[in-house]
């Protein structure tokens, strides 16, 4: 390449990226960087937040429990909504539209209510334990209300989205005639399914993955009203912090671990994938 | 078409970058002005019933008597006090929170001196601090299906809410240090006025007795009645005006024990350098007027701190005051919770953990 090439090419990436970079820098970067700031404790620096967190078995449990629930919650989202992009991929398009509305409903609804409608399906004698009682012939309480298992069902009502739009359009990206040439050449079904649709959705699925996994990690009022006493999120013990206590280098220092760990996964994810291709 | 073209060509970059800015500032002036003439008000109050009886039993009434215009803004939260304190751009006035809340604020300094000479101290049971006005009190105690639940087979007090062998059933507790705490220690017995310092180990000990029953440690106010009526809980700790509103929305079979409960104050409060502090003081006053109280307190169910007020409410609502006579009631005592809170929330969220 030569010189100009080059040249032009940076200026390209410049004027292309640019405007979004600066953007990001403005919103995200310098306010990231307040909160650094904030978490040792402003202009009187100390570590004592961090000291503090590091000693406190709250603060361990809670990120032990974030991430449980949210990688729970992101395979079964995933395995829900996998399937219904896929379905949705094979509708003509004027009905994929009115499903695709339709695969937004769980956002219609105010978390509150359907918090109600959970504990009225969940419940001890809600519709499933009054369901399984009948069928039975005597009483089923299953403790399904209250704990992890109602925690990520009520998550997952809500991150199904965000798994299946992004598996759908790489659904949609696959060239039909690559399923129609392996059918020709005889392969089954379940083997085109395994060896071209599988394989060619996967960059969906790990976008709609790893945005479900992070959405997740931040979530609040799902594990407050579906969770049981064990359910504690860092979200839940940040909001402690910023608005009750009013101790803002520690709720500054909880979301500064939280992103590092984040940071600490995904450079995980790369060199693994980078590794995988050599 | 020509004219427009004209004004078009008239727009040039500088008169439009001006144009821009100017809108752009026009919220930051006409505030400004607001504040000059001295006829507006900020209050930060809640949202739902709330917002609307607070609306018709107050600021309706304030702005008509004064003239006063007042903007209600929802949810009072005490982190954007600090950022607006901090940061020296404080936009609202008047801050209406329950006890922990404005105590914490008033450790923190958020708050104006009020001049209590302006308020009818003689007519008032609670008298106010330096720089809190109380302005009702709540009632927490214990909820219950009396169809499911008739009398003699559900608690009364909080000794019996604590006997699980006696009332046998699932039970609801607040998610948080204060008032559960108080609650433990009165079910164990610790007389209503000698609750405070509270005897914290105690207060743990009697919750492990407690622990395996509790269904729910609630979040949000609504689940004390909500997980009442799906049957999730047999027994819930919930506040008496919420049981008398859901009672009220009919066809909902719930009560609510008087035999003991623990009380509980809402106070209002001016941020420290609020831009309409004669404003907010003026409202404080006429909040504590005996006919308004009564007016509001007939839509909130919540108990006046005027005492004139009791005999104006409504026989509707009147049998829903909790009783303040030293016995078998208690009262929070929110100066003690803003020098401990902190530390003890965070031992009760690892005790719940564990």
């Amino acid at each position: 390449m030569t010189m100009a090439a080059m040249t032009k090419d940076r200026i390209g990436a410049l004027c292309t990226i640019g405007p979004a970079a600066a953007f990001m820098v403005g919103i995200v970067g310098i306010p990231l960087f307040y909160i650094l700031y904030v978490s040792f404790n402003g202009p009187h620096f100390s570590p004592s937040a961090y000291v503090m967190l590091l000693s406190s078995r709250l603060f361990f449990q809670s990120l032990w429990s974030t991430f449980e629930t949210s990688i729970l919650a992101t395979v079964l989202s995933v395995l829900l909504g996998y399937p219904v992009a896929v379905h949705l991929a094979r509708q003509p398009a004027r009905r994929r539209a009115l499903m695709m509305i339709m695969v937004l409903m769980p956002f219609w609804t105010s978390v509150l209510v359907k918090s109600y409608a959970f504990t009225i399906i969940l419940g001890r004698r809600g519709i499933i334990n009054t369901a399984l009682s009948c069928v039975v012939g005597h009483k089923v309480a299953l403790p399904l209300l209250f704990n992890k298992f109602s925690v990520v069902i009520g998550m997952a009502n809500y991150l199904v989205p965000f798994v299946v739009f992004p598996v759908l359009a790489s659904l949609l990206a696959i060239d039909p005639a690559l399923g129609r040439a392996a059918t020709l050449m005889g392969a089954r079904p379940m083997r085109v399914f395994r060896q071209i649709t599988l394989p060619l959705s996967l960059p969906g699925v790990i976008a709609g993955a790893s945005s479900t996994f992070i959405i997740s990690l931040g979530f609040f009022v799902v594990p407050a009203l579906l969770g049981g006493r064990h359910d504690v999120m860092l979200a839940n013990l940040v909001d402690f912090y910023t608005r009750e206590t009013l101790d803002w280098p520690a709720a500054a220092a909880i979301g500064m671990c939280l992103l590092a760990v984040i940071g600490m996964c995904g450079f995980i994810a790369t060199t693994l994938r980078k590794v995988r291709r050599v | 078409m020509l004219q427009s073209k004209a004004v078009l060509n008239g727009v040039n970059r500088r008169n439009f970058c001006l144009g821009g800015m100017s809108v752009l500032s026009a919220p930051f002036i006409s505030r400004r002005s607001f504040a000059r003439s001295g006829g507006e008000l900020v209050f930060v109050s809640w949202g739902g019933s709330y917002h609307n009886a607070v609306l018709k039993g107050l600021v309706e009434p304030f702005m008509a008597e004064t003239g006063i215009h007042v903007t209600m803004v929802d949810t009072p939260d005490l982190a954007k006090v600090k950022a607006q304190i901090l940061s020296g751009n404080v936009e609202w006035d008047l801050f209406d929170s329950p006890g922990p809340l404005a105590a914490t604020g008033s450790r923190e300094g958020y708050w104006e001196a009020l001049d209590t000479s302006r308020l009818p101290l003689s007519e008032l049971s609670v008298q106010p601090t330096h720089d809190l006005a109380p302005f009702f009190l709540t009632a927490g105690g214990i909820a219950y299906d009396p169809k499911e639940f008739p009398e003699g087979r559900h608690p009364r007090n909080f000794e019996e809410y604590f006997d699980v062998r006696r009332f046998p059933g699932l039970r609801t507790l607040r998610n948080r240090v204060s008032e559960t705490l108080e609650v433990a220690l009165l079910a164990d017995g610790v007389a209503p006025d000698q609750l405070y310092p509270l005897d914290v180990a105690r207060g743990f000990r009697m919750l492990d007795t407690i622990k395996p029953s509790i269904i729910k440690w609630v979040e949000a106010t609504t689940q004390t009645i909500t997980l009442l009526q799906a049957g999730e809980a047999d027994f819930s700790y919930s506040y008496a005006s919420r049981v008398q509103t859901a009672r009220a929305s009919g066809g909902v079979s719930i009560d609510f024990s008087f035999g003991q409960t623990l009380n509980f104050l809402e106070y209002l409060s001016i941020l420290k350098g609020a831009p309409h502090r004669e404003e907010a003081m003026q409202f404080i006053a006429f909040a504590l007027r005996a006919d308004r109280q009564a007016e509001t307190m007939n839509l909130l169910v919540n108990r006046p701190v005027n005492e004139k007020a009791m005999g104006m409410l409504s026989q509707k609502v009147l049998p829903w005051m909790p009783d303040i006579n030293p016995g078998k009631n208690a009262l929070v005592n929110d100066a003690w919770w803003a020098e401990n809170y902190a530390p003890l929330e965070r031992r009760f969220k690892e005790w719940t953990l564990s």
